[in-house]
């Protein structure tokens, strides 16, 4: 035992404990972590010279090259979104790994030049907010979060079922898009998929004890019933004069779940969206702009 | 046949400590004759085939959640127990919108106030817990209740909150300094802590992130109800719908308890002063006027004036006890608890209510079925792994029968310890396969 031990005990003049780490030993462990490491750095491939907004989301190279919707509800969310109000910007096929926060989408503004600053999701309204003076659409109503909750619940959780805990969805739709791009090693391939499904089965085990996959389907039916509702005959909903961001939220999900090129293989939510035709037709609307 | 309502027993003098059981009991209290029901503070989630609470009892017929609780009752009366039947479409749409609004909101700032607050948890709602639950749940329910709300509020970055985990961190730098010997001794105090100089001292957004947390959930709601009577009422006098029932759930466990640390009532009252004032109606209309005590529950005769009819629980059988830790000691074995979740996701397909088309309920029925035989095979796997390897230290002499007493005790040892394992996962299976 190092002689400093004993002085510890000294100074200390509490009975001594067997217990009790040596204080060298500790003063070592106290300087943990010794380096704390920097967000990482944008990926190497983006371009120095930059003219545009650069918006990095799940997409594939060619789907990304003509500005198609992100197969990804949260980036094709903030897709729309920007599109609505009128920032142009460009879509870099992305993932999680390349994004300072962990998460996609973010974006990398055109200007300043010379910064590296990047936008979260959570920031991207406000900066749109700036950029072309829209307005911030929670204000104007009281139902906006009612409803925006139904989206980030009910719809997401039977869509987070469908996608990736339907053992045939997930190998048809989630494996093609998500697993596969990135390596094409199977041994990775089937952790990776392992690990995505099992996000999953977390995120809906969260609130309740066992997965019911009636209860999730028929909160999404209700929740698409209220939606209707309150879409109304309206072009957009709250009957704005041009689509805006809870637009966008509910395009987000009501494209993917339409869109017959992902190759779904069961799609009980789009069975029970099609019952809505002005949802149907909005998303139709919307889809214009790409 | 009386329908029995299962729920966790009172705390804080409201009749139930979950918001969802809350609910359910509002709900009964206004739409259900006196007489058709009665209230029974099971407080273990394990009397219900599925395993949650609130739990509707009707005979043999389960039925679990608020919502499925509501439709049953529904299609029970033929539409007379209905509070919604008033609704145009605009009124479900919003009814609908709003609960999802207020369950996934209301529940994460419960969380945040009930469990994740350390003076909260160890001050108020773990004796909370203590005095209405049974031997053994109240030393494994609370801790895994706690550890859900974490869980669901881990991603809000809020969990300087939880004082337990801040102490550790403020203790090692305190000891820090002391073993440097730069503080003399003498000169360190050791301050009661609390939450409000914790989040002064780690950081000053912790204020801003729950003044933010609970300005988002109570202003659309306050701005909902104006000044109405009911969240949904179209005119003074209408009456309460389902909606309103969820809210009370939600909003009176965030108003009524005495916490040691009450931010969440504090800013409750500040920000939307309607909406607590709402809640203490609609709450003496639902519960009563008198607090609901535990004793209520377990003895009815000691509280007739109570407005709810309580019927006394059936004390828990040994054979339940059994059941209860055989399931917490299973859930803590890596292999098992993947089994058992393949399980109650078959479970969720075949119930008789789910309205899943044929192929859809044999395409989950399968999913789960290949899960479980993969799982099967791990097992399998492991055992004959184990099994090959001890015959093999038989076969090399590394143990033998014959030698000295002492490798003969290990040998045997060795074979039981398997065979309890077996034994003790065979019966598991074939109690998890009913």
């Amino acid at each position: 035992m190092p002689p400093q031990a004993s002085e510890g005990q000294q100074t200390d003049g509490n009975a001594p404990s067997f217990f009790r780490i040596p204080p060298p030993i500790k003063r070592l462990f106290d300087r943990f972590p010794l380096t704390t490491y920097p967000a990482n750095d944008l990926p190497q491939r983006v371009p120095s010279g930059r003219e545009d907004n650069q918006l990095f989301v799940f997409s594939d190279a060619a789907s990304a090259r003509r500005g198609r919707p992100s197969f990804n509800p949260q980036c094709l969310k903030w897709q729309a979104y920007l599109k609505f109000v009128g920032i142009d910007f460009e879509v870099t096929p992305s993932n999680n790994h390349a994004s300072p926060t962990g998460a996609l989408p973010f974006l990398l503004p055109a200007l300043p030049i010379d910064t590296s600053a990047t936008i979260p999701s959570h920031k991207l309204q406000k900066w749109a907010i700036e950029q072309v003076r829209c307005e911030e659409e929670q204000q104007l109503n009281v139902r906006f979060e009612a409803y925006a909750s139904l989206l980030d619940h009910r719809i997401r959780n039977a869509w987070l079922y469908m996608l990736y805990l339907d053992e045939d969805n997930f190998q048809a739709v989630a494996q093609r898009l998500y697993v596969n791009p990135s390596t094409t090693s199977s041994v990775v391939r089937a952790a990776l998929s392992f690990q995505l499904q099992q996000a999953a089965r977390d995120e809906l085990l969260k609130t309740s004890t066992y997965i019911d996959v009636a209860a999730l389907e028929g909160d999404a039916q209700n929740a698409f019933e209220a939606l209707s509702s309150l879409l109304g005959e309206d072009e957009h909903f709250f009957s704005r004069p041009n689509p805006g961001l809870f637009d966008a939220t509910v395009f987000a999900y009501t494209h993917l779940i339409l869109d017959e090129g992902l190759g779904w293989k069961h799609n009980r939510l789009a069975q029970l969206l099609r019952q809505h035709s002005n949802l149907v037709q909005h998303r139709e609307r919307l889809l214009q702009f790409f | 046949m009386v329908l029995q309502l299962h729920v966790w027993g009172p705390a804080f003098s409201l009749p139930s400590i979950d918001a969802q059981c809350l609910a359910a009991i509002a709900y009964c209290s206004l739409a259900l004759p006196k007489g058709s029901w009665e209230l029974v503070a099971t407080s273990d989630p394990s009397v219900s085939p599925t395993g949650e609470l609130p739990a509707l009892q009707d005979g043999s017929v389960w039925v679990s959640r608020f919502r499925n609780i509501v439709d049953y009752l529904r299609q029970y009366s033929d539409g007379e127990w209905d509070l919604d039947h008033q609704l145009d479409e605009t009124g479900r749409a919003d009814s609908i919108a709003f609960s999802s609004f207020i369950e996934s909101r209301g529940q994460i700032l419960l969380d945040l106030s009930l469990y994740v607050s350390s003076q909260n948890y160890y001050g108020n709602t773990s004796p909370a817990y203590g005095s209405l639950l049974q031997w053994p749940n109240q030393w494994i329910l609370p801790p895994k209740l706690h550890g859900a709300a974490k869980a669901r509020t881990e991603h809000l970055g809020l969990s300087s909150l939880d004082l337990q985990a801040m102490e550790e961190q403020r203790q090692r730098e305190h000891s820090a300094g002391v073993a440097a010997g730069r503080i003399p001794k003498n000169l360190i105090t050791r301050p009661r802590d609390t939450v409000s100089k914790l989040l002064g001292r780690t950081a000053q957004q912790n204020h801003f992130r729950l003044d933010a947390l609970t300005g988002e959930f109570f202003e659309p709601l306050e701005a909902m109800l104006g000044q109405k009577t009911y969240l949904l009422a179209a005119t003074g006098d209408d009456a309460p719908s389902s909606l309103d029932c969820i809210a009370l759930g939600y909003l009176s466990l965030a108003l009524v308890p005495e916490l040691t640390f009450p931010w969440l009532r504090d800013a409750m009252r500040t920000k939307s002063p309607l909406l607590a004032e709402y809640t203490e109606r609609v709450r003496q209309r639902c519960f009563g006027q008198a607090p609901v005590e535990v004793a209520h529950a377990f003895s009815p005769q000691s509280a007739p004036s109570s407005q709810l009819p309580w019927r006394t629980p059936s004390r828990i059988s040994v054979a339940a006890v059994g059941s209860t830790l055989l399931d917490t000691l299973a859930d803590a074995t890596p292999l098992l608890r993947n089994v058992r979740k393949y399980n109650s996701l078959k479970a969720g397909a075949q119930s008789p209510d789910a309205d899943l088309s044929g192929l859809e309920k044999n395409v989950v029925a399968q999913a789960a079925n290949n899960g479980k035989k993969d799982m099967y095979a791990s097992v399998a796997t492991v055992v004959g792994g184990l099994a090959l390897l001890v015959g093999y230290m038989f076969h090399i002499g590394m143990i033998s029968v014959k030698a000295q007493g002492h490798g003969e005790e290990e040998g045997t040892e060795e074979v039981s310890d398997m065979d309890f394992n077996a034994g003790s996962a065979a019966d598991f299976l074939s109690v998890g396969g009913l």
